[in-house]
């Protein structure tokens, strides 16, 4: 039991740890990366601070600072609440049943059969698709008059008569959360995969030569070896999802009012029907805000860099 | 150290193939020698043609102008407003801009008048009626592009079976006609409140009652007039005389299905006869005015226009004699013609007279709503409408005009 | 450590098959009918919406648009669509799909050359300000584009860049850069800090310690990320469309956008258009894919 419960890379590994460097001597290596992030992101990110503290009309001239005036705005409006439990349900939905089902679908991937080859490259194809036009297709799809998959789901019995899928809020944030997923399982997917390709084969040589059943194998040998991989694309996920624009936008984009809206499409509509910048700016502030509270706390507790 | 050198001589590499690739087709950058003046020119895609047409007067106007370039961008509708906001914020605007509302802009005074743009003989030639749209406080600040008007389509066939005999002239022969086709198991109208063009649908149920808008200096959303036909437009709902969700139904696609003789009735636009020819020549159906509450004529109608940015005094004459050039009859007819819209031109109407197509569109344009493009909360109104509208089909009528009053009034 | 072996060495023997098993992992004969069964589930539920936007490709707009819809395309196979589409009055493609192509390119190089040293070095090293940096980068990647290309058309403005293929390729490392570093980070942080200290011993430098001995074991990783950039600067929108004026200088996700017209779009050239967009991606996928299955091969080794 022992032998795979503690191989020996794992112990010795953790008895040297002990490459203590300098921040000056880190600089070749991690320059460039701070030279690109400080040479492109930061203006526009400060400007976007900036921008959510001044009074911009509707024209974009920029006329005044108002200090917070933007933020006690935002924050005292009375969509604020449904928007967030929105993007609640939206980026827990998602990433959970994501992660669910890249797990399957890497272990099964992961498994030698004819035809192997073919299901990852499919597996890939909504990947490399861009989002904007498999949503498109979703939504158009959908559509109660011309869509083929209601019309499909008509022929075999599953509708009596075609259903506005993307037309009433529930079930637009549930056909919204179903594309969600799909477009995100690839990523997830790959990057599962590549961590179980990883999982060096004495180990579970190892296992398999101390009897573990596969349950039992998948829980205590390969999930642990998993960890790191699947903390990062955890991460990325909840990220991406939660800044996730064109997928809510076309899946409720045509539904009335702000009960179907993700602070991300909120966002949107600030932006592109009250053609307000500087509310928008303050809410993306408080976007951002948000997504780094959850990142920092989900670094701090899951420790997705952790090596040792 | 040896390992920083050989990652200091990578970036290098990397440095001096990116420089390779630092431009990009067109290079309009550097373009041109000393004295030369480029124009840039932000319109939006009326349709697949759209770009052909401004290409056009393009090279006929730099053929005739030399020393002149013009740089042309056309976006989407959609995106056309966020990319010029953009610019404008960067102190970037283009020199000329086709959009729909004006009065924002010209409230800041990021435009030229009229006057500082365009000759005399150019500024005499708009039809009136136009003209006094495109002004902000006495003073004309754009050049009206084009027109258009809404109509009723109705489809032949369908009423033919319902048994209804003529097309509806007022509301409650609309509701009737549309009664009857309903039994046949067809939509007898159809409403598109959503996102995409509320506010049109909206107002034309507004002016069919002797509503509106508002004028240059205040929004009225929230009127017992429009109020009425809100109310009206609810009971076409609850009645179940539209097509299903139409608080959530996009114009675009739903004329589609009217094309294709799913549907009714619809208000439609010009366009629409080219695009029944395209798709669905066999449809049988008819244009009418538009049916009010009373049966006055009454409908919307909609201009769109090009307007000058002010940013570099040294481009004002360049401007000048591009507008010039394109409102001059065979470039503006033709341009007109082919997008199929109202010429807003004397000389334009003149010429396109005979056009059989627009006859019934022309007509309707002395009894046509606008929206209040002159005022400058339009905007946001506009975008209340888009969010907010579609509300109608769930929400109390009173309820869904006040929350559209309340983003206008807090935009005014 | 014996895993410091070069990728050029075979795998060692698959696992010992036995009679009437089969697959490396020698299940039983139905075992593996199921497995195939599945795989081809998988493949129809992946595909389905491609398959639609095909099949909208090869149809007339007006037959995308028929109310009921047809599965097939009544009309016959437009073929047709894919050549006129790349001539059509509202934008240049092939100008459309060259910038993609360059700038998707070039910020795949940019983000490897850059990510890659400090993934390597975030794994393997500690030292004061580590975290902050680590946590700095994946900062970058909460920022939502949308209200960013303000300050982005602002920054390019003063730079001089707006409207180059090098602003947008600036942008799309800049802003894929996190992902693709803590993906490598973590992969590199699987591979025994032993392979390095012996190579160490042998004189070699840390940047050959990087290239010869650890690029070798982490491609896997390096395949997501670079998939992970090419993918999400060949979709990128709200940059582009702020920064890229001149339609030539478009990439392919803003040109989609101009056959949406104000009044009908043509569906049959966005889907067409959207099927050509997917292939190169998958074509890079092709090519290195097997790099996967080398990355396998890499790890298993005794």
């Amino acid at each position: 039991m022992s032998t795979f419960e503690q191989p020996p890379i794992t112990r010795i590994r953790r008895a040297r740890v002990r490459n203590r460097e300098s921040f000056v001597a880190a600089l070749p290596w991690i320059g460039p990366v701070l030279i690109l992030i400080f040479g492109v992101v930061v203006f526009p990110a400060a400007y976007m601070i900036y921008n959510s503290t001044r009074r911009i009309s509707q024209a974009g001239t920029n006329i005044e600072g108002v200090g917070f005036a933007n933020f006690s705005r935002v924050l005292a409006d009375p969509n604020l609440p449904r928007i967030l439990l929105n993007t609640v349900v939206w980026v827990t939905v998602v990433v959970t049943l994501t992660v669910i089902l890249s797990l399957a679908l890497a272990s099964f991937l992961n498994k030698p059969f004819p035809g192997r080859t073919l299901v990852r490259m499919a597996v890939v194809v909504p990947w490399a698709a861009s989002v904007v036009m498999t949503t498109t297709v979703f939504y158009y799809g959908l559509d109660r008059d011309y869509g083929i998959m209601n019309t499909f789901l008509v022929d075999i019995g599953i509708l009596d008569s075609p259903y506005g899928f993307t037309k009433n809020v529930t079930a637009a944030l549930g056909a919204a959360i179903v594309v969600g997923i799909f477009v995100s399982i690839p990523f997830t997917t790959y990057t599962l995969l590549a961590g179980l390709q990883a999982v060096p084969a004495d180990i579970l040589e190892a296992a398999k030569m101390d009897g573990a059943g596969r349950v039992r194998t998948y829980f205590l040998v390969i999930l642990p070896q998993l960890r790191s991989a699947l903390a990062v694309a955890v991460l990325i996920n909840v990220i991406n999802v939660f800044n996730n624009l064109p997928i809510l936008r076309i899946m409720t984009g045509s539904i009335p009012g702000y009960d179907a809206d993700t602070l991300m499409t909120y966002i949107f509509k600030v932006l592109q029907f009250d053609r307000r910048l500087d509310l928008a700016s303050a809410l993306s502030v408080l976007n951002f805000a948000i997504v780094i509270v959850i990142v920092a706390a989900y670094v701090k507790i899951v420790k997705p860099m952790k090596e040792d | 150290m040896k390992s920083t050198t050989r990652t200091t001589m990578m970036a290098m590499a990397a440095i001096g193939t990116l420089a390779v690739s630092s431009c990009g087709f067109g290079g309009d950058t550097s373009a041109g020698s000393e004295g030369d003046t480029t124009i840039d020119m932000l319109v939006p895609s009326y349709s697949d043609d759209t770009r052909a047409l401004w290409e056009g007067v393009i090279e006929d106007f730099e053929a005739a102008n030399e020393g002149v370039t013009v740089d042309l961008q056309i976006e989407s509708w959609e995106n056309l407003e966020s990319v010029l906001q953009t610019k404008i914020q960067a102190g970037e605007a283009p020199e000329i801009y086709n959009g729909g509302a004006f009065s924002a802009f010209a409230s800041e005074g990021l435009l030229y008048p009229a006057e500082d743009v365009a000759s005399a003989d150019t500024l005499d030639d708009f039809q009136e009626s136009f003209a006094v749209n495109e002004s902000f406080e006495g003073t004309q600040y754009a050049l009206p592009l084009l027109a258009s008007a809404r109509a009723l389509f109705y489809n032949q066939d369908l009423f033919d079976a319902a048994g209804v005999e003529a097309p509806p002239t007022t509301w409650e022969e609309m509701h009737d006609a549309a009664e009857k086709i309903t039994a046949t198991g067809t939509p007898g109208y159809g409403m598109p409140l959503g996102s995409e063009e509320a506010q049109g649908e909206a107002l034309i149920w507004f002016a069919g009652n002797g509503g509106g808008f508002g004028d240059e200096s205040t929004i009225t959303v929230d009127t017992p007039e429009n109020l009425e036909a809100a109310e009206f437009m609810k009971q076409m709902i609850t009645d179940g005389l539209t097509q299903p969700d139409p608080g959530a139904t996009q114009r675009t696609p739903m004329l589609n299905v009217f094309l294709q003789g799913r549907i009714g009735m619809v208000y439609a636009l010009p366009q629409t006869v080219g695009q029944i020819e395209e798709a669905n020549p066999d449809l049988n159906y008819g244009i009418a005015n538009v049916p009010t509450n009373t049966g006055e004529p009454a409908t919307l109608g909609v201009a769109d226009r090009l307007m000058a940015f002010r940013n570099d005094e040294s481009k004002q004459e360049a401007i000048t004699s591009f507008m010039d050039f394109f409102f001059a009859d065979d470039q503006y007819v033709d341009w007109v013609q082919t997008e199929g819209f109202l010429p807003t031109t004397k000389s334009g109407a003149e010429a396109m007279a005979s056009d059989e197509t627009l006859q019934p569109f022309l007509e309707m344009l002395p009894a046509a709503e606008f929206y209040p493009t002159s005022n400058p909360a339009w905007n946001a109104t506009d975008g209340a409408f888009k969010s907010l509208m579609g509300l109608l089909e769930t929400q109390d009528p009173a309820s869904v005009l006040e929350q559209i009053q309340a983003r206008a009034d807090a935009a005014s | 450590m014996a895993i410091a072996a070069p990728p050029e060495v075979p795998a060692s023997a698959p696992s010992t098959s036995r009679a009437r098993k089969y697959g490396a992992d020698g299940v039983t004969r139905k075992w593996m009918v199921t497995r195939v069964v599945v795989g081809i589930l998988i493949i129809v539920v992946f595909l389905v919406p491609y398959l639609i936007m095909l099949v909208g490709s090869l149809k007339t707009r007006s037959e995308i648009l028929a109310v009921p819809p047809r599965y097939l395309p009544q009309d016959g196979l437009q073929v047709g669509n894919y050549l006129t589409m790349w001539s059509t009055p509202e934008t240049p493609l092939p100008y459309n799909f060259i910038s993609t192509v360059i700038i998707a390119v070039f910020a795949t190089l940019l983000v490897l050359l850059v990510a890659t040293p400090a993934a390597y070095y975030t794994a393997r090293f500690s030292f004061p300000g580590k975290w902050a940096f680590l946590f700095l980068v994946i900062v970058t990647q909460m920022l939502q584009p949308a209200v960013l290309t303000a300050g982005l058309f602002r920054q390019m403005l003063v730079l001089d860049l707006n409207d180059t293929w090098l602003a947008m390729i600036l942008i799309n490392a800049a802003f894929n850069l996190s992902f693709a570093l803590w993906i490598m980070h973590s992969f590199f942080a699987g591979i025994p800090k032993e392979v390095d200290e012996a190579a160490q011993l042998d004189g070699a430098s840390r940047l050959s310690v990087l290239f010869r001995i650890n690029l070798p074991l982490v491609w896997p990783g390096i395949v997501t990320a670079i998939i992970f950039t090419f993918v999400a600067s060949w979709n990128e929108f709200a940059a582009s469309l702020v920064i890229m004026s001149t339609a030539e200088n478009q990439p392919l996700s803003v040109a989609l956008t101009k056959f949406i017209g104000q009044y009908a779009t043509s569906w049959q050239y966005v889907f067409g258009l959207s099927i050509v967009a997917i292939v190169p991606v998958i074509i890079l996928f092709a090519l290195i894919e097997k790099r996967l299955i080398g990355g396998l091969t890499a790890g298993s080794v005794k």
